[in-house]
């Protein structure tokens, strides 16, 4: 970079950098220490609704081994220089591969992309941070296993360290990562490193298979924040049933809504349907697919007749609830039964499998895919609904009762229109809570929609707050304001961890709104 | 690497310690990166295929082959485009296509190299 508009990390001189830069360039080589523009353009491109110039890093450090994190660290702590980790940095609409915010330098774990150990009795993985989903899907093809894999829907290119770290989740019945992660190594900002669970125990056998080990569980204390370095991370895998069948059931009315959730609750907690499902409205279903000027071309929130008009075009319903039965040919008939009945009883819904519902097109053969852990971008059809590149992810939690996700459907839906953005919505359901996940897409190439996209987020998050909603997960833009509707007893217990930890705050600082 | 039983030490001693361990692995680094450099088809089909093939057509076909006179213009195109992003289209960086690998896989786009694979002929 050049001297004239040369970034620094925030409170670091340029002389205090360079000595800095000479020792990350001593530990890594030189090819693995990016200064230049060209080199630092990819971990520039953001999809929120922030301004470039708060999201640029000052270099980017590309490790191979975990003791050039350790060293890595140290120099940090030496020079108060703070990095901002990535794994695989596909976060799209999260903050993809920027910093969370201009200066600091990124630890590009990328090339640490070892899988160390796949045990196909057990059913488990011990992976390094730069693993991508396609890499381990190929790996087990090719031993022949017999497992599946749980990827998000940008599958193939992120990979499962760093989506478990921002407890993402996927499609399969092991759909909520954090819940089958086993296992980390990580490294501390004193340059320490720690191996949580079971792995503390030399030659210990069942560090991939028993999350608890012994004391207080410190694990999650590693997702969502700044309080370590994720080196390694065991996950479990999903033995591949002898039978699987994937169906869709639509609905035509938006208030039918009420009547999935409550007949979904039961047959989910009860494990009748054993996978992280989805409630897909017709925006999304459509916008994986369609574009939106084949329907509207007006430049508000589209409208209610158009939104019929895709329907009927496209065979979508107002919800399209997909989801999968897995196990022996007999169990998946038995499920099958208690599902038709309980979605029959009041004669609303279309229920589809195998042909009828291929048929039907779409997004069938994508949700097909992703609710058997295979490879599939399909999901990014999304960035063509409405062009121009902007995306960020409204993610409230909520339970599983269907007044609830009423209300927050229709709250969701006024604060778009009033501001001309699309219900672009899905459901995700966990056991007993839901993913309420709405993709606020504008165009970016357009200043005055990215400001009215920012402003709608922020209200989004204010008026969901308001009703006790809160979100699952959030872009480096809404960090601060996110944490700031937690409260503060909770914002106090993480800054005092924070102190303790990484008292020079050199990890990822703003991460969840964590600072020292 | 188990828990590492580093002392209670000066940040200052164990800086210098673990700089030295880290020293030891530059070299094994350096090899690393380079033996890794994957075949044109192997970096489409891992990370463009899903978006790119022609019946999946999230992003445009990318596959046909471009007149030798439109080589270097195109191929500085489809380099800006993979490492800066554009719109939909995500940033790819160097740690996951490597500048040697987005050399071969420009190379064998440009030629049309990679068209039967985009359209499942492969
Ligand atoms: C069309 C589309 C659909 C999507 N669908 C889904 C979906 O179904 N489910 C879902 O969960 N997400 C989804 N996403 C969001 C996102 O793309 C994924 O969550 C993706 O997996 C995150 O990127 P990654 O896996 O490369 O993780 P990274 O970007 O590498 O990491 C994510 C975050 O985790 C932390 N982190 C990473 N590595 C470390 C480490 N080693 N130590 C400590 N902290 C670390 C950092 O804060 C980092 O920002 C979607 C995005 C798009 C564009």
């Amino acid at each position: 970079m050049s001297t004239t508009q040369r970034i620094l990390p925030k409170g670091v001189s340029a002389a205090s950098f360079d000595a800095a830069l000479a020792k990350f360039r001593e530990i890594l080589g030189t090819d693995n220490v990016f200064v230049e523009n060209e080199q630092l353009a990819p971990y520039t491109k953001i999809m929120m609704a922030g301004n470039d110039a708060d999201y640029i890093p000052s270099a980017a450090l590309l490790p191979t081994e975990a003791d050039q994190v350790q060293a890595i660290v140290a120099v940090c702590n030496q020079y108060k220089v703070p990095i901002w980790t990535i794994s695989t940095g596909k976060n799209l609409g999260y903050g993809s591969a920027a910093p969370g915010e201009t200066g600091q330098v990124i630890l590009d774990m990328h090339r640490m992309n070892r899988i160390l150990d796949v045990d196909p009795e057990v059913c488990t993985a011990l992976i390094e941070p730069g693993v991508t989903y396609q890499q381990l899907y190929d790996y087990i093809k090719e031993k022949g296993y017999k497992l599946w894999l749980d990827p998000p829907a940008p599958s193939a290119i992120a990979g499962p360290v760093g989506n478990t770290l921002d407890r993402g989740v996927g499609y399969t019945p092991y759909g909520e990562h954090f819940m089958f992660q086993c296992g980390m190594e990580v490294v501390l900002a004193n340059g320490e490193m720690v191996r949580t669970g079971m792995g503390g125990i030399e030659k210990s056998s069942s560090w991939q298979v028993f999350k608890w080990g012994y004391g207080p569980y410190i694990d999650g204390l590693f997702t969502q924040s700044n309080y370590g370095i994720v080196t390694k991370m065991g996950l479990w895998l999903m033995p591949e049933p002898p039978a699987y069948r994937p169906f869709l059931i639509q609905y035509q009315d938006p208030a039918d809504i009420e009547e999935i959730v409550d007949v979904l609750r039961p047959l989910r907690i009860s494990q009748i349907i054993p996978n992280a499902v989805v409630i897909v409205h017709t925006l999304w279903d459509a916008g994986t697919h369609v574009t939106r000027k084949k329907y509207y071309s007006g430049t508000d929130s589209i409208p209610r007749e158009a939104i019929e008009r895709i329907k009927e075009g496209e065979g979508i319903g107002e919800w399209n609830v997909y989801a999968a039965l897995y196990g022996t040919p007999e169990q998946i008939e038995v499920n099958w039964k208690i599902v038709e009945q309980a979605f029959g009883a009041s004669g609303k819904a279309k229920i589809m499998y195998g042909d009828e519902a291929e048929q039907r097109g779409g997004s069938f053969d994508y949700r097909a895919a992703l609710m058997k852990g295979d490879m599939n971008l399909q999901e990014f059809g999304l960035y063509n609904w409405r062009g121009g590149g902007g995306s960020m992810w409204f993610a409230p939690v909520s339970q599983a009762k269907g007044s609830e996700t009423k209300d927050q459907t229709d709250l969701a839906q006024q604060i778009l229109d009033k501001y001309g953005f699309d219900y672009v919505a899905e459901y995700i359901v966990g056991w007993r809570d839901m993913h309420h996940v709405i993709d606020l897409l504008y165009n970016r190439e357009d200043s005055e929609e990215t400001q009215r996209a920012h402003d709608c987020f922020a209200e989004l998050i204010d008026e969901f707050a308001k009703r006790g909603y809160g979100l699952y997960r959030t872009n480096t833009e809404f960090m601060e304001q996110v944490a700031g509707t937690f409260g503060e007893p909770l914002r106090n217990v993480h800054t005092t961890l924070k102190n303790a930890l990484d008292p020079n705050g050199i990890l990822s600082p703003g991460k969840s709104g964590i600072r020292q | 690497m188990h828990n590492t039983t580093i002392e209670k030490s000066t940040l200052g001693q164990r800086l210098a310690a673990l700089s030295l361990a880290a020293l030891s692995t530059v070299l094994a680094t350096a090899t690393l990166a380079a033996d890794r450099a994957r075949e044109p088809a192997e970096v489409y089909r891992q990370v463009c295929a899903h978006c790119h093939n022609l019946d999946k057509a999230v992003g445009p076909q990318i596959t046909m082959p471009f007149p030798e006179a439109a080589w270097e213009a195109r191929g500085d195109y489809i380099h800006t485009t993979v490492r800066e992003g554009r719109a939909a289209m995500p940033s790819l960086r160097n740690a996951k296509i490597s500048d040697t690998e987005l050399e071969g896989l420009i190379d064998a786009l440009l030629r049309g190299e990679l068209a039967d694979t985009a359209a499942g002929k492969e």
